[in-house]
């Protein structure tokens, strides 16, 4: 193929655009609009489980010590717990930490009832947070077989709870993706299928005048390119910008607990440039694969 | 060089379009097909193009054996010639210049070609003015000078005419068939087909009939009786 030819195809193809503009608004209203809800729904579920890990963050079980504990026992405990692969973060809590936080909860007066070494009631223990809230339970027999440790405490329901509302999340999530996913596909595919049908004359007489089946295509292909950079860099900023709107007003919005939860909301930069990828691969892929096999069908001249 | 030896064209739903045509048309020659519809001319128009196969039988158009032509073979085989057709088949979307020019940015013509070919042919069929309109601010008859522009801008050795004149006024019917009549003069081969006798008898050309699939008459002087 020459080069003038080429320079042809590619103008040929932006051309098309022009020519057919309610049919590539068409097409490029849907393309968005499919982009836009699967976008939507990642994000959701992204910030879903977001919002989940933070929960589950906040969950800790407490170790506490055998009264007989004493530093090596301490020192030993601290390297187990640091050697333990689910094991996050611990601090150790000593009797007068334990009191100091104790009397935060508890009224003076049931202090004062306690006899003088007020401390001493107060076990020694350590402040646990884990990895993966789901083995909690393996963790904690793991760490009550632990040398000098009396009782573990541990949120088991709580951590039931959250594991499943995660993977209700990651499912659910899923799946809507996969519904849009297969919607877009039919939709599009119906799409190319009748701008390619409205020109049916076109490559009708292409093929009468001697074209080539590949140069028949490259227009097409071309147009496909075209509309699905579009679409994609469309979809991109209005979910950009709907995203961002969204975010600013809800953080302003939010007041006391509900604060704390959405200050764990995923920035848009975070997720930014493999959105923008996907939309893009998605948009051309869809537009080059249905032109070439939806014109196909009518090269058999 | 058009030769069809013992063509027989069956459709799928049963239907005997064309039985055991044998037909010659040298070089340079110009020929009316007639019949009634239905008689089988368009068969014989879809079999020169490659358009359909013949169910048995050869043709040989321009030195290809269009029978055995392969897929890849096909666009270059066209190349070789020009068509013409009832419903001119232009593109709406593009002015006359394009239209024309078209069929060479198809072969690879280069654009300077293009800008110096497209001019003379459009003035040769008497829209050199019109270059730059659309197809929706023609006449019926000036389109199909457009189609007639397009069918011969690749200078080919053989131009085929499906009822060019079926669309188009009476009295403009002869001005296409007289174009048709001068290209013939510089030496391109022209069939044309028409059911329209009066036209064909204006012109002292070889009538082929056709009827009911078969060759009944070929009259190298039709028009002289």
């Amino acid at each position: 193929m020459k080069g003038s030819s080429f320079t042809y195809l590619l103008k040929e193809g932006a051309r098309n655009i022009w020519v057919n503009r309610m049919m590539s608004l068409a097409s490029v209203g849907i393309l968005v609009s499919c982009m836009l809800l699967i976008g939507s729904a990642i994000l959701l579920s992204i910030n879903l489980n977001g919002m989940v890990s933070y929960v589950e963050n906040q969950n800790e079980m407490v170790a506490f010590l055998e009264d007989t504990a004493d530093d090596n026992v301490v020192a030993s405990v601290e390297a187990a717990l640091a050697q333990n692969s689910n094991v996050d973060s611990f601090a150790f809590v000593s009797r007068e930490e334990a009191l100091e936080r104790y009397s935060e909860v508890v009224p003076e007066s049931l202090l004062e009832s306690l006899q003088e070494d007020k401390e001493e009631v107060f076990p020694l223990s350590f402040r646990i947070t884990l990895k993966d809230l789901s083995q909690i339970k393996e963790t904690t027999a793991r760490i009550e077989s632990i040398p000098g440790v009396m009782r573990v405490n541990a949120p088991t329901n709580v951590a039931e709870t959250v594991t499943g509302i995660k993977r209700a999340v990651y499912i659910c999530g899923s799946g809507i993706v996969v519904i849009l996913l297969a919607v877009t596909l039919i939709i599009i595919a119906n799409t190319i299928k009748v701008t390619v049908f409205n020109r049916r004359k076109e490559i009708n007489i292409m093929k009468f005048v001697g074209a080539t089946d590949l140069f028949i295509r490259m227009p097409f292909v071309v147009e496909g390119i075209l509309l699905g950079v579009i679409s994609a860099c469309a979809a991109y900023l209005l979910l950009w910008g709907g995203y961002t709107y969204l975010m600013d007003y809800v953080q302003t919005q939010a007041a006391g607990t509900l604060s704390a939860f959405l200050k764990n909301l995923v920035p848009f930069s975070q997720v930014a440039r493999q959105l923008l990828a996907s939309f893009l691969v998605g948009g051309v892929a869809i537009g080059v694969f249905g032109s070439m096999i939806f014109v196909r069908k009518h090269l058999k001249v | 060089m058009i030769r069809f030896s013992n063509v027989s064209k069956t459709y799928d739903n049963g239907t005997e379009a064309l039985k055991n045509v044998d037909l010659e048309i040298a070089d340079g020659e110009f020929v009316f097909i007639v019949g009634a519809s239905g008689a089988g001319k368009s068969t014989l128009i879809k079999l020169l193009l490659r358009e359909e196969v013949p169910s048995s039988g050869a043709i040989e158009v321009n030195g290809y054996t269009v029978n055995r032509l392969k897929r890849r073979q096909i666009p270059g085989f066209r190349r070789s010639l020009g068509v013409v057709f009832q419903d001119f088949r232009l593109i709406p979307t593009m002015n006359v210049y394009d239209n024309v020019a078209f069929a060479l940015r198809v072969t690879n013509v280069s654009t300077r070609d293009i800008r110096r070919r497209v001019p003379y042919i459009l003035s040769l069929v008497g829209l050199a003015s019109k270059a730059r309109c659309k197809m929706n601010e023609l006449s019926g008859g000036e389109q199909q000078r457009v189609a007639l522009a397009r069918a011969l801008v690749n200078n080919p050795k053989l131009i085929i005419a499906d009822e060019p004149t079926g669309n188009i006024d009476p009295e403009l019917s002869y001005e296409i068939v007289d174009l048709l009549n001068e290209i013939n003069k510089v030496g391109t081969t022209v069939v044309m087909v028409t059911h329209e006798h009066d036209l064909v008898a204006q012109f002292n050309r070889r009538v082929i009939t056709i009827d009911n699939g078969s060759v009944v008459a070929d009259d190298a002087d039709w028009g002289q009786r």
